[in-house]
């Protein structure tokens, strides 16, 4: 069992001048490989928990901390819903946007390229790199920028709503690069109101309300809201319910959920709400 | 400077160059091209104002093609260091004294301007106040006090403009983003 | 023609600050030079210098048509208002003393003109940028002035955008000018506010690249600089101080 990433404990954030607190009471580990989905309301505080947890609040956006909190990755990165804000604006190739972390911290020339280069085929984007940042469409420079996020190797990247801006294909394509992530060790923190594509992805799930854990753990337990949670809940499903069409087919049919993401042929006689399934 | 200063200085310059998109719309005989330079100094404080004042001055020649405007950068630190000064004493907190510190700043700004005007460039540059200018030479009125007649009505009302369209602004921002600028709570 | 053009021209391929501090010693010069013979062979030297850059005609043309309006109020003002004695020009009479000044006035800011829209044409800002990050420049510097270029289109689209939509609720443009000023706040305030509301995500993104590191920035395709270029900038200062230097014992004397 490595060791936690970053580990809150009892932690409470304030922005400044803010009537009530934003997070209260916040305990949570991140590990190595971990895609922690974190999800609520406008205004539960899941971008701020993600701003705490790798260490840019207060350090940044100013505010208060109380409670405990260790970080011991040693680089986080973040990415965030619009693209456009997120560019320096001072390179003209999508491949110096991507070097520019790596340049700013004054690495050699071959180790910047090459960190780069690295960033840019995990997003696949590498046929991208001599762009004009300005000439792509809003899915590809949110890849470029979350390249741009991956290229100084942080141990943590936090997403917050990545994909808020993007048409559903690349936000697809976006969603589809996460669990790469975390199989390379890379920590992801995904704070998204999008539980379908989030159920997808997520190794973990946390649920906020009015600035507190409500709920976390394994995403079937936590991400109960998605569409398909809510029907397997009607068929009569038990808990925990299958949060995407993939889990639902293995537990109602598991000869016929082999391959494809979400598709399934006609389903297999006998698979109605009223067979072999009982209601709580 | 902090990078949250550098990002506001660019905000500041970005406002100065564009501002002027919304006068022309409004067909208003002002440019306000240096209230980016009064927020910022309002915002953060004057060292952060002059540098959004100095890199417009360059900006709006590289734009325009009009580099004889890079001798007035002088005239941009003046107005830099004075909506500081101001906002420091409070005066942007409320339209009652923001018009009238505009109208000192107009003032100030004009009496640097006006000189510059008409020892480097002979009372042309491009714009509105050359216009004023050559009307009023055409009336026989003697070339300097010409000049100097033509900036001051112009700033005077160009920054008073700006400095009350500040105050409206520093008083309709939300208390938790005015809370991010400690520059405004002194 | 305002702003870069590619090209492969002797001032395309030189340091940035070679290219940039000839039209800079163009601007200074042209303030020292006071008699018309003087800033008219100043004119030459601009013409001479776009012409290096391979721009000749076409910074030619554009700086005749930003500066005609200036020309035409020098000679209104000062040729047609100016001091005594007059010559006669056809129908009117010119004053002489104003005639040599619009024509020093003139020359200058056209040699200035001349000289930045070639420096402007034959400097790319991403070369420029390079230069002053192997420079060891500070990040400040590069970042306001090319970052500014690049963030401004998207502000103006949504000035225009803003104006738009007031105007769908019934803002109205035109009217009175107490009316007009009074429509300023509703088009300027979403534009600054949502700007300001941007800052901090600008700032964390910054942040998190490693902007405010200290570390010295590595320089990923910096320019090539020579010691005859670096003796040529060097030449090019000591003429305009030598220039004003002349204008002032001139003055003196």
């Amino acid at each position: 069992m490595t060791a936690p990433l970053i580990t809150l404990a009892g932690a409470s954030f304030s922005y400044p001048g803010a009537a009530r607190p934003a997070l209260t009471d916040v305990s949570l580990d991140v590990a190595p490989g971990d895609v922690l989905a974190v999800t609520g309301p406008a205004g539960a505080g899941t971008s701020t928990l993600l701003l705490v947890a790798t260490g840019f609040a207060p350090r940044v956006v100013g505010g208060t901390l109380t409670g405990g909190r260790d970080i011991a990755a040693r680089r986080c990165g973040v990415v965030f819903a619009r693209p456009w804000t997120q560019l320096t604006g001072l390179c003209s190739t999508v491949r110096d946007e991507v070097a520019f972390g790596p340049a700013s911290l004054g690495l050699p020339r071959a180790a910047v390229f090459a960190a780069a280069a690295r960033a840019l085929d995990q997003l696949r984007i590498a046929h991208l790199a001599d762009r004009d940042p300005a000439q792509l469409s809003g899915g590809e420079l949110q890849r470029v920028v979350v390249a741009a996020a991956l290229a100084l190797g942080p141990d943590v990247l936090a997403l917050d709503d990545p994909a808020a801006e993007l048409d559903p294909e690349a936000a697809d394509a976006l969603y589809d690069a996460l669990p790469g992530l975390g199989a390379a060790g890379t920590a992801v923190l995904l704070a998204t109101p999008d539980l379908q594509r989030a159920a997808r992805v997520a190794t973990r799930a946390v649920a906020m309300a009015e600035g507190r854990i409500a709920a976390q753990g394994r995403p079937a337990d936590v991400l109960d809201g998605t569409d398909v949670a809510l029907l397997a809940r009607a068929a009569g499903c038990p808990p925990p319910y299958p949060v995407d069409i993939t889990a639902l087919l293995r537990r109602i049919a598991p000869q016929s959920s082999r391959g494809g993401r979400g598709t399934s042929d006609a389903p297999p006689a006998g698979s109605g709400p009223d067979t072999g399934v009982t209601a709580p | 400077m902090t990078l949250r200063d550098l990002v506001l200085v660019r905000l500041g310059v970005a406002l100065n160059l564009v501002i002027g998109q919304i006068v022309a719309a409004l067909l208003l005989p002002v440019y306000l091209d240096s209230v980016g330079t009064i927020l910022v100094a309002a915002l953060v404080g004057p060292r952060a104002a002059i540098m959004a004042g100095l890199v417009s001055q360059v900006l709006n020649a590289v734009i325009s093609g009009n580099f004889s405007w890079l001798p007035f950068a002088v005239v941009q630190v003046v107005i830099a260091l004075y909506a500081a000064a101001a906002a420091r004493l409070g005066l942007f907190r409320r339209l009652a004294t923001a018009v009238p510190a505009g109208i000192g700043m107009g003032f100030v700004a004009a009496s640097c301007s006006a000189p510059i005007s008409y020892f480097l460039f002979g009372g042309v540059t491009a714009g509105g106040v050359t216009a004023v200018t050559t009307v009023l030479r055409a009336l026989g009125v003697p070339l300097g006090v010409a000049v100097a007649s033509a900036s001051y009505s112009t700033d005077l009302l160009d920054k008073a403009i700006a400095c009350a369209l500040v105050c409206v602004v520093l008083r309709t921002l939300p208390r938790t983003l005015a809370a991010r600028f400690p520059a405004l709570a002194r | 023609m305002i702003g870069y053009v590619e090209g492969t021209s002797p001032l395309h391929r030189a340091h940035p600050y070679t290219t940039l501090a000839a039209a800079a010693a163009l601007l200074m010069g042209a303030f020292a030079m006071t008699r018309p013979l003087e800033v008219w062979l100043l004119v030459a030297a601009a013409l001479g210098y776009a012409a290096v850059g391979g721009v000749l005609r076409a910074s030619a043309r554009t700086a005749v048509l930003l500066s005609l309006p200036i020309w035409v109020v020098l000679f209104v003002l000062h040729g047609l208002l100016g001091a005594e004695p007059r010559v006669l020009a056809g129908p009117v009479a010119l004053s002489a003393p104003g005639l040599a000044r619009a024509l020093v006035l003139g020359g200058r800011v056209t040699a200035i003109v001349v000289g930045f829209l070639t420096a402007l044409a034959a400097t790319s800002p991403h070369r420029l940028v390079e230069a002053m990050t192997a420079d060891g420049a500070p990040f400040g510097r590069a970042f306001l002035l090319a970052s500014t270029l690049t963030v401004l289109p998207r502000m103006r689209e949504r000035a225009a955008q803003i104006l738009e939509a007031q105007q769908c609720r019934g803002l109205r443009l035109g009217g009175s000018p107490f009316a007009r000023l009074r429509a300023l706040a509703p088009l300027a305030l979403p534009l600054v506010l949502g700007a300001l509301a941007e800052v901090d995500e600008q700032v964390l993104a910054l942040d998190a690249r490693g902007a405010a590191s200290g570390a010295r920035r590595t320089a990923l395709d910096p320019p090539d600089d020579s010691a005859a270029q670096r003796v040529l900038r060097w030449t090019l200062l000591a003429l305009v101080l030598a220039a004003y230097g002349w204008k002032f014992w001139r003055m003196r004397g």
